[in-house]
C-alpha cells in the first residue's frame, strides 16, 4: 500500500466467527509493524429487541427463554471480554501492540469510522445454528461505506495458495491494489498472480509499469489473462488455487452480492482496496 | 580260623596280594585301542532307570511324570535327555502358540493355536493387513465416491436447516419480522427499514398493527421453536447416516484385504473367528486409520517431536498385532525343553509392562512364554532341587499339571495379594510330560510330605551308582570310555589305560566286584590323562598317563593328609606301630575333605576301675561323639555284659577315648578296636601296636563290615612306611570287607614282598588273639578274675559302709 498502515482494525461481535479475522489481522499487524486494534460492536438490534416486552430467544441448549435487557447486556459483555482475551493472546504470540474498544451502534458506523491509515479485517460468517444455518454476517453491509481497505477473512491464516489481483488498468487505484497485493503475498510467503485483460498483458508499457510497481517486493509474480467471459473469472480464480483475492473498490466483483458469490464458490479471502 | 577257601583266603591269615586289587584281564578287554570299540548303546548299569523312563514315555495318562533320582554324575540328565529326544523325534511337532487381542474384553487376551511354523506368518499377514489398511482406508475416504456420498448427506442436513430456518426467515420477513442471531441462539423481532423496532416505535404503532405483529410473532415463535426442536434429530440422523456410510466404505475396503488371510487360514475356525472380530473392530474404529489432526503444542511449550507423535499413532494399531509366544517353525518332532532356572515366572510365563508417560502399561503383546509353553506338546526337564528352592515354581508346576492348563498370572495375583486390574490371558491347555532330576533324599522327602507329589509323579527312575563287574559289564564300560574319548576328541586309550580306568571305577565304587556309574569322575580322569599324554607328546594314552592323572588328583588335594602324616612321623600325633601296650590300640577312621578321602590312624585307649558297670564314651560325654558312635559303644557294652555279666555283677567303670582327637567322631567302624582296647585293659594283657584295627562288632562279638576300607589301610600303611616297614605291621579288618579291597599298587607290592600284612577277621576272639598272641580262654579267664575282684571289693565296701551306719 502506498499509504503506510498504522492500525489493523479487526471487527468483532457476539455472533460472528471471529477467530479467522483475528488470526489474519494479527499476522498483518505483525508484518506491517502496525498496532492491532479490536473493535467489538454491540448490536443495537439485539438491545432494541431485548427491550421489547415479548422478547424471547430460542437456543439448542436451553430451548426458549425470555430475553431481558440485562441478559442481553450480560451476554454482550461476556462475548466482548472473550474477544478482548483472544485479541490479547494473538497479539502476545505475534508480539504486536494492541488495543481494544467496545462500541455500540450499527456495525457500519462502528467500522467505517476507521482512519485512512487503518486496514480493516472482518469475518464473513456468523456462527451456525445446528451446524449449518447461518444468519447473514453484518460485515457485508460495512463494505460499501467503508473508507479504508477492507479484508474479508473466511478462514484461518494459510500460507498455501496464491494472492490473485484483478487489474484492469494503470490508474492510481490499480497501483494501490498492486502494492497491497504484493505486500499480502510477501506476508504469506506465496506468489502473486495478476489477472488482467489480454490487451494489457500484451502491452509492453503495462508490463514495464507492473515491473516498476513490484520492484521492491521479493515475491514471484506471474501474469494471467482474464477470461473473455466475465462470469468465468471465478472459475479461473479457483484454478489458480487462490487464497486471497485483491480487488479495487470500483471492481464489479466488489459489490456485496458478487463478493458473497465469489467467496462462497472460491472459498478464499477477499481484500477490497480503496 | 574260618575257612574262606571259596573266596581265596582264610580269616586270621594274611591275604594274598591277588586279593588286594582286582585287575582287569586281557580276556575281559580283547582289543588294543579304544578306537576299535563301538559306542556304548546307553548309560551303563541304568537299565532300571531307563526302563522306568521309557515306560513313562509310553503311558499317556495324567500324573505319569517322572522323578529321576540318583547321585550326581550318574548320567541322570544325559540318559533322560537322550531317551526323550529319541522319542520326541518320532512325534508330531507341537503347534505355535499365539496371543491376540480380545476385542470384547481386552483384559482377557485370546489364545490361538496355529500349525507349527505358521504363527510368524500369521503375525506378518496381520501386520501387512494393517499397513495396507492405513493406506487404503484414507484413500477410500478421499475418493470421489465417498466425498460425493458424504456431500449428499451433508447437503441433506444443510437442506433441513435451510428449509427449516430459511423458510421461517422468509415467511417472517414477509410479515415484517426479522430473524435475529443472538449470542446464544435465534430470536424474532418486529422490524422497520431493516432495523428492529425500539419499544417506543412499537408502542407508537396503531393498536391493530401492534396486535397483528404480536399474533404473527407468536406464530413465528412457535414455528421457530418447532424447527429448533428438530435440529437434534436432524443431527442424529446425519451422524447415523455418516456412520453408516463410513461403515460401508470401511467394510468394502476391509473385506477385500481381509480376504487374503481368510483364504490362507480357511481351515482354522478360531482364526476365522478372530478375523471376523478384527473386521468388526476396524469398522467401529475407522477413525484410527484416518489422518488425525496434528496435536498442537502448549502455548510457549516445545514442539512435540515427530517420533513421539508416531509412537502415539502406532499405539492405535497394537491391538491388531499377533504375539507369537512359541514358534515351533523349523522344529522336527515334539519339543524337549530343559529349564535350568525354574522360577515361577520362567515356568508359567509373565506379562511385562512398559513405562509410558509416567505410568506402567501393558497389553497382550507383552505376554512372554514360560518353559511350560515351550514344552507344551512335548517334554520338560527340570532340576528338582532348583525347582523347590526357586520360589513358588513348584506350586505353579503342580497347579499346571493338576489343572492341565497354563495360566499366566503374576505371583501377586496367584497369592491374591494384588487388587490392581491387569491382564488375565486365556489359559492354554497343557499337554506335557515333566521329568524332575534330583537327589534321592528330596524324592523321599517329597513322597513323605507332599500329598500332590505321588499323584503327579507316579514314576521313579532310580539311577544306581554302581553296576556289577561282570565280563559283559566290563566290556560295556570299555565302550563307554571309548565313546567319551571319541566324543571329546581325546587321544585313543590303549588297553592297559582302559583297564586302569576300569579299576579306578571299581575303586570309586569301593568294591572290587562293582564299577561306579558316576561317569563324571571317569570323564575328568580321561581328559586329564589325555592332557598328560599331550604333555609327553604321545599319540596314545597309556596306563602310565592314567596313573599319573590319578596321582596328580591326589597330590592336588592331599595337603592336609600330608600334614597329618608329617605330624605323626614327628610324633606330634602319637601313633605307635611297634611294641605292646595294655589298653591301647590303633584305630582307623576316614576323613573326607573336598575331592579327597583319606585314612586317619587314631590311638584309642581304655581305662578300667572298680565301678557300677558303666562304660563311658568320653567322646559322647563332651558331645564330640555322634549317635552311631554311641551306639557302637553301647553294643560293645552289651557284648561285655553278655560275655562276662551273666553270672556276676559288672562292678567296673571303663572309659574309652580317641586320643588327640579334637573334632567330632561318628560311625561304629571303630567299635571292634574299642572293644579290643577294653578287653586288653580288663585282662591287663598288652596289644601289639604294630597293628591297626577297623571293624564294627555286634553284641555276640561277630565282626561286621565297615566303609572306607581302602583309605584306612593306605593311611596306616603310609604311617608305617614313613617309619620303615618291619614286616610285622599290618591291618586287621572285617573278612566281609575283603571284596571291597582295591588298594594302591605300592601297598599291594609291599604286601606281596611280605613287608606289610593285611589280615581279615571274623570274630572278636579271633582278632584279640591276633592282637595279643594270647589264647581267648586265657584272656577271658583274666577278665573274669578281674571282674570278680572288682565285685568282691565293691561288696566289701558296701558292707563296710552299711556296717558303719548302724
Amino acid at each position: 500500500m502506498t499509504v503506510r498502515i498504522e492500525r489493523v482494525v479487526v471487527a468483532l461481535d457476539a455472533v460472528s466467527e471471529n477467530r479467522a479475522a483475528i488470526d489474519t489481522a494479527v499476522r498483518l499487524a505483525s508484518r506491517w509493524h502496525a498496532r492491532l486494534h479490536g473493535v467489538f460492536v454491540e448490536d443495537d438490534d439485539l438491545l432494541r429487541l431485548a427491550n421489547l416486552p415479548f422478547a424471547r430467544q430460542v437456543s439448542l441448549g436451553v430451548g426458549v427463554e425470555t430475553l431481558t435487557p440485562q441478559q442481553a447486556e450480560r451476554q454482550l459483555r461476556a462475548f466482548a471480554e472473550q474477544a478482548r482475551r483472544d485479541i490479547a493472546a494473538a497479539a502476545r504470540q505475534q508480539n504486536v501492540d494492541w488495543s481494544f474498544d467496545v462500541v455500540r451502534g450499527a456495525a457500519a458506523a462502528g467500522i467505517t469510522a476507521a482512519a485512512a491509515t487503518d486496514f480493516i479485517v472482518a469475518g464473513t460468517a456468523t456462527r451456525p445454528i445446528g451446524g449449518h444455518f447461518r444468519i447473514e454476517c453484518r460485515w457485508w453491509s460495512a463494505i460499501a461505506p467503508a473508507t479504508s481497505s477492507f479484508l474479508l477473512s473466511s478462514r484461518m491464516w494459510d500460507r498455501h495458495g496464491a494472492v490473485v489481483a484483478l487489474v484492469h488498468d494503470r490508474e492510481p487505484a490499480a497501483e494501490r491494489l498492486l502494492d497491497a497485493a504484493a505486500q499480502l503475498a510477501e506476508a504469506g510467503g506465496g506468489r502473486l498472480t495478476v489477472i488482467c485483460p489480454s490487451e494489457l498483458a500484451e502491452d509492453e508499457a503495462f508490463v514495464a509499469w507492473l515491473g516498476e510497481r513490484l520492484a521492491g517486493y521479493s515475491v514471484p509474480v506471474e501474469i494471467d489473462l482474464a477470461p473473455a467471459e466475465p462470469g468465468e473469472v471465478i472459475g479461473r480464480i479457483i484454478d489458480l488455487d487462490c487464497r486471497l483475492l485483491a480487488i479495487t473498490a470500483n471492481d464489479a466483483h466488489a459489490k456485496p452480492e458478487q463478493l458473497r458469490n465469489l467467496i462462497a464458490r472460491a472459498a478464499c479471502d477477499v481484500v477490497v482496496i480503496r | 580260623m574260618a575257612d574262606r577257601a571259596d573266596q581265596g583266603f582264610k580269616s586270621g591269615e594274611p591275604l594274598p596280594a591277588a586279593l588286594l586289587h582286582r585287575r582287569s584281564t586281557p580276556e575281559e578287554l580283547p582289543f588294543k585301542l579304544s578306537s576299535e570299540l563301538a559306542d556304548a548303546p546307553a548309560m551303563i548299569g541304568q537299565d532300571r532307570a531307563a526302563e522306568a523312563v521309557e515306560f513313562a514315555l509310553r503311558i499317556r495318562r495324567k500324573g505319569y511324570n517322572v522323578y529321576a533320582l540318583g547321585p550326581p554324575g550318574t548320567g541322570r540328565h544325559s540318559l533322560v535327555q537322550e531317551l526323550l529326544r529319541r522319542r520326541a523325534a518320532a512325534e508330531s511337532t507341537a503347534p505355535d502358540l499365539c496371543y491376540v487381542n480380545n476385542f470384547a474384553d481386552p483384559q482377557r487376551p485370546r489364545q490361538l493355536d496355529l500349525p507349527a511354523g505358521q504363527g510368524a506368518g500369521f503375525a506378518a499377514a496381520m501386520k501387512r493387513l494393517i499397513e495396507e489398511l492405513r493406506i487404503s482406508l484414507p484413500a477410500a475416504f478421499e475418493r470421489d465416491e465417498y466425498r460425493a456420498r458424504r456431500e449428499v448427506l451433508d447437503q441433506q442436513m444443510k437442506t433441513h436447516s435451510e428449509e427449516g430456518f430459511g423458510g421461517l426467515q422468509q415467511r417472517a420477513e414477509a410479515k415484517g419480522i426479522a430473524l435475529i442471531r443472538t449470542p446464544m441462539g435465534l430470536a424474532l423481532a418486529p422490524q422497520r427499514d431493516g432495523k428492529v423496532m425500539s419499544p417506543d416505535d412499537f408502542q407508537a404503532l396503531p393498536e391493530e398493527e401492534r396486535k397483528r405483529f404480536q399474533t404473527d410473532l407468536e406464530t413465528a415463535q412457535g414455528e421457530l421453536e418447532a424447527v429448533m426442536r428438530q435440529v437434534p434429530q436432524w443431527e442424529r440422523e446425519h451422524r447415523d447416516a455418516v456412520r453408516g456410510l463410513n461403515r460401508d466404505t470401511t467394510g468394502f475396503a476391509v473385506a477385500g484385504l481381509v480376504g487374503e488371510p481368510r483364504n490362507t487360514y480357511a481351515d482354522l475356525p478360531d482364526l476365522l473367528d478372530y478375523l471376523d472380530a478384527v473386521e468388526r473392530d476396524i469398522k467401529e474404529n475407522v477413525d484410527d486409520f484416518l489422518p488425525q489432526p496434528q496435536q498442537a503444542p502448549e502455548p510457549g511449550g516445545p514442539p512435540i517431536p515427530p517420533a513421539a507423535q508416531a509412537a502415539v499413532e502406532d499405539m492405535r494399531y497394537r491391538r491388531y498385532q499377533v504375539n507369537v509366544i512359541v514358534d515351533n517353525g523349523g522344529r522336527q518332532g515334539a519339543p524337549v525343553v530343559y529349564e535350568d532356572n525354574p522360577t515361577y515366572q520362567n515356568l508359567v510365563g509373565r506379562v511385562e509392562h512398559l513405562a509410558r508417560f509416567g505410568a506402567l502399561i501393558t497389553d497382550f503383546n507383552l505376554i512372554q512364554a514360560g518353559a511350560l509353553h515351550r514344552a507344551n506338546g512335548g517334554y520338560l526337564i527340570l532340576d528338582a532341587e532348583r525347582l523347590i528352592a526357586g520360589g513358588y515354581g513348584w506350586a505353579a508346576l503342580k497347579r499346571g499339571l493338576q489343572s492341565e492348563e497354563i495360566r499366566i498370572e503374576s505371583i501377586e495375583q496367584a497369592l491374591s495379594l494384588a487388587s490392581t486390574v491387569t491382564l488375565q490371558p486365556e489359559p492354554i491347555a497343557l499337554d506335557v510330560k515333566v521329568v524332575l532330576v534330583g537327589s534321592p533324599l528330596l524324592y523321599y522327602l517329597l513322597s513323605q510330605h507332599d500329598e500332590d507329589f505321588a499323584e503327579l509323579f507316579k514314576i521313579a527312575a532310580d539311577f544306581d551308582d554302581r553296576v556289577a563287574r561282570s565280563t559283559d559289564a566290563t566290556m560295556l564300560y570299555a565302550r563307554a570310555i571309548a565313546t567319551i574319548v571319541r566324543r571329546d576328541h581325546l587321544r585313543a586309550f590303549d588297553r592297559d589305560a582302559v583297564a586302569r580306568v576300569i579299576e579306578h571305577a571299581a575303586r570309586l565304587a569301593e568294591d572290587s566286584e562293582r564299577l561306579s556309574t558316576s561317569m563324571r569322575a571317569i570323564h575328568e580322569l580321561l581328559q586329564e590323562a589325555d592332557q598328560l599324554a599331550a604333555d609327553a607328546a604321545k599319540e596314545v594314552v597309556g596306563a602310565t598317563e592314567v596313573q599319573g592323572a590319578l596321582d596328580a588328583q591326589v597330590r592336588r588335594s592331599d595337603r592336609i593328609y600330608r600334614r597329618m602324616q608329617e605330624e605323626i612321623a614327628r610324633r606330634t600325633i602319637r601313633i605307635e606301630n611297634s611294641g605292646e601296650v595294655v589298653g591301647q590300640i590303633n584305630g582307623l577312621s576316614v576323613i573326607s575333605l573336598g575331592a579327597l578321602a583319606f585314612g586317619n590312624p587314631t590311638r584309642i585307649t581304655a581305662q578300667v576301675r572298680m565301678g557300677r558297670g558303666e562304660v563311658v564314651d568320653i567322646e559322647r560325654e563332651v558331645q564330640l561323639g555322634g549317635p552311631l558312635h554311641s551306639k557302637g559303644v553301647l553294643i560293645l557294652s552289651g557284648f561285655l555284659g553278655g560275655r562276662f555279666g551273666a553270672t556276676r555283677p559288672l562292678s567296673l567303670h571303663a572309659s574309652l577315648v580317641f586320643e588327640q582327637s579334637y573334632g567330632g567322631v561318628d560311625g561304629d567302624s571303630a567299635s571292634a578296636a574299642e572293644l579290643f582296647a577294653l578287653l586288653s585293659a580288663l585282662a591287663e594283657v598288652p596289644i601289639k601296636q604294630c597293628f591297626a584295627v577297623t571293624g564294627s562288632v555286634d553284641q555276640h562279638g561277630v565282626i561286621q563290615a565297615i566303609g572306607g576300607i581302602n583309605e584306612k589301610i593306605e593311611g596306616f600303611f603310609d604311617v608305617c612306611r614313613a617309619g620303615g616297614l618291619t614286616g610285622e605291621q599290618g591291618i586287621i579288618f572285617p573278612a566281609s570287607n575283603v571284596k571291597h579291597l582295591m588298594l594302591r599298587a605300592d601297598v599291594v607290592a609291599a604286601t606281596a614282598e611280605g613287608k606289610f600284612r593285611i589280615i581279615p577277621m571274623e570274630t572278636i576272639d579271633q582278632g584279640l588273639q591276633l592282637l595279643t598272641g594270647v589264647a581267648t580262654a586265657i584272656t577271658d579267664g583274666k577278665i573274669a578274675a578281674r571282674l570278680d575282684g572288682f565285685a568282691a571289693k565293691a561288696a566289701a565296701l558296701a558292707r563296710a559302709a552299711s556296717g558303719s551306719t548302724l
